[in-house]
């Protein structure tokens, strides 16, 4: 075997960087001299090259002994330099052969610890590379271990090409490098690159499967330590399932359907015993900050990791780690879903309530990649390169077939139904061809936005406006064409593209108030733009929708089309739902704001109008038009003499309002019910506030999102 | 203009630009080797420094202290602030003549 190559040359299996050519120094020691001559510097004086190095050049140094900034010091606390794996073989503290059932298990559950801390957004360096086992996995000579530990290196790179696809993550999220570790091909031995160990997909499957039969057999005859062998046959088929199921997802072949939801089940009931049998395995030592006894070492890559690289990465606590992947299962599981969400809308109200969970990555990568092969940012990029293509040469995106169905089941323009060689000309059909290609890239990239992390979500919507704001133009120009002269326009695509942009301008207001953007003295003209237009707005095209869609059925069979409930009822309910909520808290606060009962910035540092621009700036180049801020003004000035009572009155009846549509949705989901409860509470509140309650504190109220993101309950302290 | 050339001679701070400073002033730009207190040797270029002797390093590298005379490959860090309360030793390089960091003028 190829592994019992004994060339080595330095430490661990890293490529070694390259060497500066060499040169001597004549060094002389100037350290008195040093301390007495910079006693003739004042108190805060810089001595530099005035012209080359400032105090900004200054500002950007890492700060050496900071243990924020500097990586390297704690390489260098006196702990003995970390073994590498020939050095800890040799010396016997790393087994490779004879492995006990329970290390196996401890050396296991400590790197699934590894990897959830890499999928957390640590580097693989500081995380999965510190199980010194998976240096040279070749090397190992117990079986079970070996095949786990290749294992491990495929599903790292499925992992890794399921969410590089999926293009949905950030610094924040994810570190793809690999630090010289090579992932797919998985030749760690020596130092040498062993083409004849690559290890393919299915060798790697098969050989976890002849694994899992041997320790089941093993379990079945040894009756002493049958649960042990067990757990361990567990582990390995967990590790099977997983990653044939994530392979599956992240190849997505469309027969594989029933197959990944069947490995998806079995790697849910795995992992319950994985969790029941953890406490068999070897445990961390205390104090120790090795995931576990045999195998790890915490520092033995640090000195690969760039200069600011982040000091130190505590590995998650095994219990935790076990729990995530277990979520992490049941999540990819509900990713699944997606595949029989036909319609876009459906698809784009699964992604929005699936990133409210706040999902991990590769959850939320692998839904990216189930709705769309290979992936929404693919289908993004590659409408953007073929845009310019003649229209012979384009590429067929399934994404089209998708957007024009959304487009026929949401108003049904007549152009969208006819035959070929019936109706309009040909030049008329070309125009809505061209207008759908341009489609995809804004769509396909507000899915993938969807994908990414809740706080970078806002800026993202906000550049999309702009890709809105060019579609709006061009779906205008189709109507107009497609209605040809004369008769009135009906603005089918129009409102299509409305009613996208109006969600994506709300979603972008809430959003600051989910991450905390907007100040309390701020709320109320947030608050009044949701209430007074967008939710307005939204209600008016989704009914202009369901105008538009009826129309052809009318002449035909007016009696089914009674039948036909309203497609978007519950839709509309909720949108006046968020209208009623949102006016509630807008005149409740224009009250607190008469009271005194809410702080305002310092008159000498505040302009309201600068900020109300701000807040509003991504609306601006949109249709329907901003509103600006002297209409603000304008719009609210006589609000400013109004009796408190009576707005808490007024606002009152919004959280009423809100309360009785809430009641009539039959069957309420967890949205539903937490709204209920706000509007329940606001109500109580505002009503006894227009009673006199608390009428000359001028304490501030509190505004408590932990019911509702974006609703607050109003408490009075 | 040919006042700002004149100007320094006369002007009596800078011709009695302390002694110390003038000192310092002379090793900038020169290769600095500093010993920390954790026994790390940086080796790079000295940019700046103040009254408490916290010293900027440019184009630095980090060796760990030679147990048994085996040289360690350097990490390389770039642009470094030293505090001056962590400084064991400084050492200058006498053997190259005094080398820009950036560019010369």
């Amino acid at each position: 075997m190829g592994d019992t190559d004994d060339f080595y040359d330095g430490d661990g299996t890293m490529e070694s960087l390259p060497t500066s050519p060499e040169v001597t120094y004549n060094w002389v020691d100037i350290t008195t001299d040093f301390f007495k001559h910079i006693q003739d510097l004042q108190l805060g004086e810089l001595l530099h090259d005035g012209n080359l190095f400032g105090l900004f050049e200054a500002m950007s140094a890492i700060e050496m002994m900071d243990p924020k900034m500097d990586a390297g010091m704690l390489c260098n606390r006196g702990n003995p330099k970390p073994l590498n794996f020939q050095q800890a073989v040799m010396c016997g503290k790393l087994k490779i052969e004879n492995l006990e059932p329970s290390e196996i298990i401890g050396i296991i559950d400590a790197t699934v610890a590894c990897i959830v801390s890499w999928l957390e957004g640590h580097s693989l360096a500081q995380t999965v590379f510190t199980n010194v086992y998976l240096h040279q996995p070749h090397s190992i000579i117990d079986k079970p271990l070996k095949a786990y530990c290749i294992a491990v290196y495929k599903l790292l790179d499925c992992i890794r090409d399921c969410i590089n696809k999926a293009q949905v993550f950030e610094e924040e999220d994810f570190l793809p490098m690999g630090y010289g570790y090579r992932l797919g091909s998985n030749l760690q031995s020596g130092n040498t690159y062993d083409a004849s160990l690559e290890v393919s997909e299915q060798k790697c499957i098969s050989m976890l499967r002849e694994q899992e039969e041997e320790l089941n057999k093993k379990a079945r005859s040894q009756e002493d330590e049958a649960e042990l062998w067990a757990a361990l046959a567990a582990r390995i088929r967990f590790t099977r399932m997983f990653y044939q199921a994530l392979l599956l997802i992240t190849k997505r072949d469309s027969q594989s359907g029933a197959d990944c939801v069947a490995l998806l089940n079995g790697c849910s009931e795995m992992m319950k015993v994985i969790i029941k049998t953890a406490s068999k395995g070897t445990q961390p030592l205390e104090n120790s900050d090795s995931p576990n006894p045999m195998g790890f070492e915490p520092m033995i890559n640090q000195r690969l990791l760039p200069p600011t690289f982040p000091r130190y990465t505590r590995i998650k606590p095994r219990a935790e780690a076990l729990q995530y992947f277990d979520e992490l299962v049941s999540r990819l599981r509900h990713a699944w879903k997606i595949t029989s969400c036909t319609n876009f809308h459906t698809a784009l109200d699964f992604f929005m309530e699936f990133s409210r969970q706040r999902a991990c990555i590769l959850s939320r990568s692998a839904l990216q990649l189930l709705y769309l092969s290979p992936s929404p940012a693919n289908t993004a990029s590659m409408a953007q390169s073929n845009i310019n293509s003649p229209q012979g040469q384009r590429p067929q995106h399934a994404f089209i077939e998708i957007l024009r169905e959304s487009i026929k089941s949401f108003v049904n323009p007549p152009v969208l139904n006819m035959k070929p060689g019936v109706g309009p000309n040909p030049a008329v059909r070309e125009f809505v061809e061209n207008f759908l290609v341009r489609c995809v890239r804004p769509f396909a990239v507000l899915v993938q936005v969807c994908g990414h992390n809740r706080a970078r979500q806002r800026d993202k919507l906000a550049l999309l406006l702009d890709d809105f704001a060019a579609l709006q133009e061009e779906a205008d120009s189709v109507d107009a064409l497609v209605s040809g002269a004369g008769s009135p326009p009906r603005a089918c695509f129009g409102t299509w593209v409305l009613y996208h942009v109006l969600r994506v301008m709300i979603a972008y207001l809430l959003s600051g108030l989910e991450l905390e953007l907007y100040s309390v003295h701020e709320y109320h003209y947030i608050f009044w733009y949701l209430y007074e237009f967008l939710y307005g707005w939204l209600v008016s095209a989704l009914g202009r929708a369901e105008g538009l869609a009826g129309d052809r059925k009318d002449g035909k069979k007016a009696v089914r089309k009674k039948k036909r409930s309203r497609p978007y009822a519950r839709e509309g309910l909720m949108c006046q739902v968020m209208q009623n909520m949102c006016g509630g808290y807008f005149k409740a606060l224009v009250a607190f704001k008469l009271q005194g009962k809410i702080r305002q910035p310092q008159s000498e540092f505040d302009n309201e109008a600068v900020r109300y621009k701000h807040r509003f700036a991504p609306l601006s180049v949109l249709t329907p038009p901003q509103v600006h801020y002297l209409e603000f003004c304008e719009m609210t000035q006589p609000l400013q003499y109004e009796n408190p009572v009576i707005l808490y009155v007024a606002g009152c009846k919004h959280f009423q309002q809100a309360r009785t549509f809430l009641e009539t949705i039959t069957t309420p989901d967890q949205e539903v019910t937490d709204l209920l409860k706000v509007a329940k509470t606001n109500f109580v509140v505002l009503k006894l506030l227009a009673g006199g309650h608390k009428k000359d504190s001028t304490t501030p109220p509190e505004f408590d999102f932990s019911v509702h993101r974006h609703f607050p309950i109003i408490k009075l302290v | 203009m040919s006042d700002s050339t004149v100007k320094p001679i006369e002007d009596p701070k800078a011709v009695t630009e302390l002694d110390g400073k003038a000192k310092l002033r002379k090793w900038l730009n020169m290769n600095f080797r500093i010993e920390m207190t954790d026994g790390r040797i940086l080796i790079g270029v000295f940019l700046c420094t103040d009254r408490d002797a916290n010293v900027i390093l440019g184009a630095c590298s980090e060796y760990l202290k030679s147990v048994d005379g085996e040289t360690e490959e350097p990490r390389v860090l770039g642009l470094v602030m030293v505090p001056g309360r962590h400084i064991v030793s400084i050492q200058i390089d006498d053997t190259t003549p005094s080398q820009k960091y950036y560019f010369d003028e």
